[in-house]
């Protein structure tokens, strides 16, 4: 990338920056990360609320933002005095522009792997893919990786502008934004950011948050295993003894999309929704006959890491499906490690090839 | 605390080799600072991976569940009540089981000491009631009592209540503490700003059913939450049906729950779950006398009935 | 439930015989009169 990056790069002042927010919010519907107890997540920022910028990644990612954990697709109703009753009707998905300020570039990144399967040719998904053709994604380089962030060995890097539109790196109170799309520039002009900075220090800057990322995943040797020989392989039961089946990492993983679909009905008035749902839960695979084909957990614990690991790479003939940034490692409570679970994946041999 | 994990592996090592068990449930060494992972151990050749530090709260008994194997489970103070709580409710046998006792000293709040550094943490590193934090050129050190986990800070069961084994010499219990201060306060409360306080509490719930998922009660094939015929609650964010599954789910474990405090450590929003199982533990210490799983003679309150029960709220 | 902050004269517990129907109105009536007293119920009621 080095040498080849022409694009234009802003300075943004202090001041400049909550007014430019402002302004863009007579446009926009703006997300960004905000305080919430002892933690911090994305949320709509209210008029006037300034995102924070200056502390690590939050909690959960900002899948929540294109794609909630709870989303009404259909309203109907039932009352037979009405001449449209019993007939689905799709939520207007043509709403307000929004603009996600201060992902992270692992966040970004897990749009684009996500995309794959919302936005596919035969079936693309309405109610994802317009939320995310609505956005425009203003991403936070990151200066100070935690010790869990593993995107350099995933395809990405503290300063990829993979996914974004714009990339903002901090330099104190000042805030640079290297504008990457046409959408970024759109988004820089209603802003009145409009200051050219004097210099590049993009590159400079994504070396040295390169050099401090000192996790990584060895993934090279699955793409060449066979999936039958892993699903059979005998280390399922010692990485899923000590899971709980919580959910916890699939709740907090940018790249999950699996979800629910349920109708809840008050009086005549009904309405279908999608809920974020895990591959952790035995409810999750429960068929209306009663059989379960994954009934256990190891089966379950199984799936999670070989849908990530294997099974999309292999589809999509892709990376894995990851963007390392580390929230699952953090937050699972019995840390289950899915370095080491990569790792194991990576390095197992079978006795005999079963292929 | 190291001569414990010594002892652990001897012990577990020991009934591996004799045939007397055919695992042993304990943790292994994590792989990030204040985390140790729930294993099982097969071998007597691998009882060394085995390890014992202020970093082993999740619940083990929450692994025995419906297990036919003969175990060995190493068990802190709540354990055993919940491996009590298990025996009585049927979930597993008791001559299944070889319990090596360990006496607790409390379990490091991980959560609590991330937030008491401003800098990453690297390495963590317990010495005698110190607990000593690193990050990249920054040290910390905290005495142990001072990061806690809050159900450690009042527990009084510290010692196993049942034990084949015993790992040391039993802890000194401090009986002076205050147990239930939390649940006054909210009791003190008139019931609108009781309804706000569990509604704040409540605010960034994800309905992940973490906190059912790890405790050692919740063990149904299928919990009510998921039901679908009848469908008892939304399975959306709505704040009724969160606040449904939690109440629900609360007195589900009434007369049950040890306080060993896995609901409220695997949280990953960190909502303090504990306030929701207290106020009927409280309860049933006081109306019953009742303390979950330090036996297995005495049937539990909420499955047995004395003309003595309290019955004031009958009109 | 009053715990968790379901006003205290909304719920009743009352232990009425078959041959208590006096009883019965009795508790019947206070029950009515201190829900009434209270209105309509808007804590745990779902929105929309």
């Amino acid at each position: 990338m080095k040498g080849q990056t022409e694009m234009k790069i802003i300075k943004i002042k202090k001041e400049a920056w909550g007014q430019g927010l402002e302004k863009l919010q007579s446009e926009f519907r703006l997300f960004g990360p905000v305080a919430d107890k002892d933690g911090f997540e994305f949320k709509e920022l209210a008029q006037g609320q300034l995102p924070v910028m200056d502390l690590g990644n939050t909690r959960l990612s900002a899948k929540s933002t294109v794609y909630p954990q709870t989303q009404v697709m259909f309203n109907y109703t039932l009352d037979e005095s009405k001449e449209d009753h019993h007939i689905m009707k799709e939520v207007d998905l043509n709403g307000q522009p929004q603009a996600v300020i201060g992902l992270r570039p692992c966040d970004a990144a897990s749009f684009q792997l996500v995309k794959r399967n919302f936005d596919n040719p035969e079936y693309p998904d309405p109610f994802w893919v317009r939320p995310y053709e609505q956005s425009t994604f203003v991403g936070l380089a990151c200066d100070n990786p935690s010790p869990t962030c593993f995107c350099t060995s995933v395809g990405g890097g503290p300063y990829s502008e993979n996914g974004l539109d714009v990339l903002l790196s901090r330099e104190g109170e000042v805030i640079l934004a290297k504008v990457i799309t046409e959408k970024g520039e759109a988004l820089a002009k209603a802003a009145g950011w409009d200051t050219d900075a004097d210099e590049n220090v993009f590159d400079e800057r994504r070396d040295a948050a390169e050099k401090k990322i000192t996790a990584k995943i060895n993934s090279d040797q699955l793409k060449g295993k066979n999936a039958n020989d892993l699903f059979s392989a005998p280390i399922w039961e010692d990485i899923a003894f000590a899971c709980l089946n919580c959910g916890t990492c699939t709740y907090s993983c940018p790249t999950c999309w699996c979800f629910d679909i349920q109708d809840e009905v008050k009086g005549t008035e009904g309405k279908r929704m999608r809920n974020w749902d895990s591959c952790m839960y035995p409810l999750f695979t429960l068929e209306g006959s009663g059989h379960n084909p994954r009934p256990v957990k190891e089966m379950r614990v199984r799936q999670r890491f070989m849908h990530k690991l294997k099974y999309y790479p292999d589809k999509y003939d892709s990376d894995v499906q990851c963007v390392g940034c580390g929230r699952c490692i953090d937050l699972c409570p019995v840390n289950i490690d899915i370095r080491d679970v990569c790792e194991t994946m990576n390095n197992y041999k079978p006795l005999k090839s079963e292929s | 605390m190291l001569t414990y994990a010594e002892k652990i592996r001897e012990l577990s090592a020991q009934l591996l080799r004799e045939d007397k068990v055919d695992m042993v449930i304990g943790f292994r060494k994590g792989s990030l600072p204040m985390s140790n992972e729930p294993c099982m151990v097969k071998n007597p050749g691998d009882a060394d991976k085995l390890v014992w530090d202020s970093n082993c709260g999740v619940n083990l008994a929450s692994y025995l569940t419906d297990r036919k194997e003969r175990i060995g489970i190493i068990a802190k103070g709540c354990d055993s009540r919940n491996i009590n709580t298990h025996i009585i409710e049927n979930k597993i046998k008791r001559e299944q089981l070889t319990i090596i006792g360990v006496p607790c000293t409390g379990m490091i709040d991980k959560r609590k000491v991330s937030n008491s550094v401003d800098f990453d943490i690297i390495e963590v590193i317990e010495e005698a009631d110190k607990v000593i934090v690193k990050g990249a050129g920054s040290e910390q050190t905290f005495d142990k009592k001072e990061v806690l986990r809050k159900n450690c800070e009042v527990c009084i069961h510290p010692n196993p209540v049942v034990y084949d084994e015993m790992v040391a010499e039993k802890v000194d219990i401090n009986q002076d503490v205050d147990r239930y201060a939390d649940v006054r306060e909210v009791e003190e409360m008139d019931s609108d700003d009781r309804w706000q306080y569990f509604e704040d509490l409540l605010s960034n719930c994800i309905r992940c059913y973490a906190c059912r998922n790890a405790c050692p009660l919740c063990y149904c094939p299928t919990c009510f939450v998921d039901e679908s015929q009848p469908q008892w609650l939304g399975k959306s964010t709505n704040a009724t049906d969160t606040r449904g599954f939690h109440f629900l789910r609360a007195y589900h474990c009434a007369g049950r729950c040890t306080d060993c405090g896995s609901c409220e450590t695997v949280c990953p929003m960190g909502i303090n779950m504990r306030a929701f199982t207290k106020k009927l533990e409280k309860d049933c210490l006081e109306n019953f006398e009742w303390q979950a799983g330090l036996n297995t003679e005495q049937r539990p309150p909420l499955d047995s009935f004395n003309p003595s029960d309290p019955d004031a709220f009958v009109k | 439930m009053e715990h968790m902050g379901i006003e205290k004269d909304r719920l009743h517990f009352s232990w009425i015989s078959s041959a208590e129907a006096t009883k019965f109105i009795d508790v019947v009536t206070q029950v009515t009169e201190s829900v009434k007293a209270l209105g309509p119920a808007k804590k745990f009621v779902k929105a929309g």
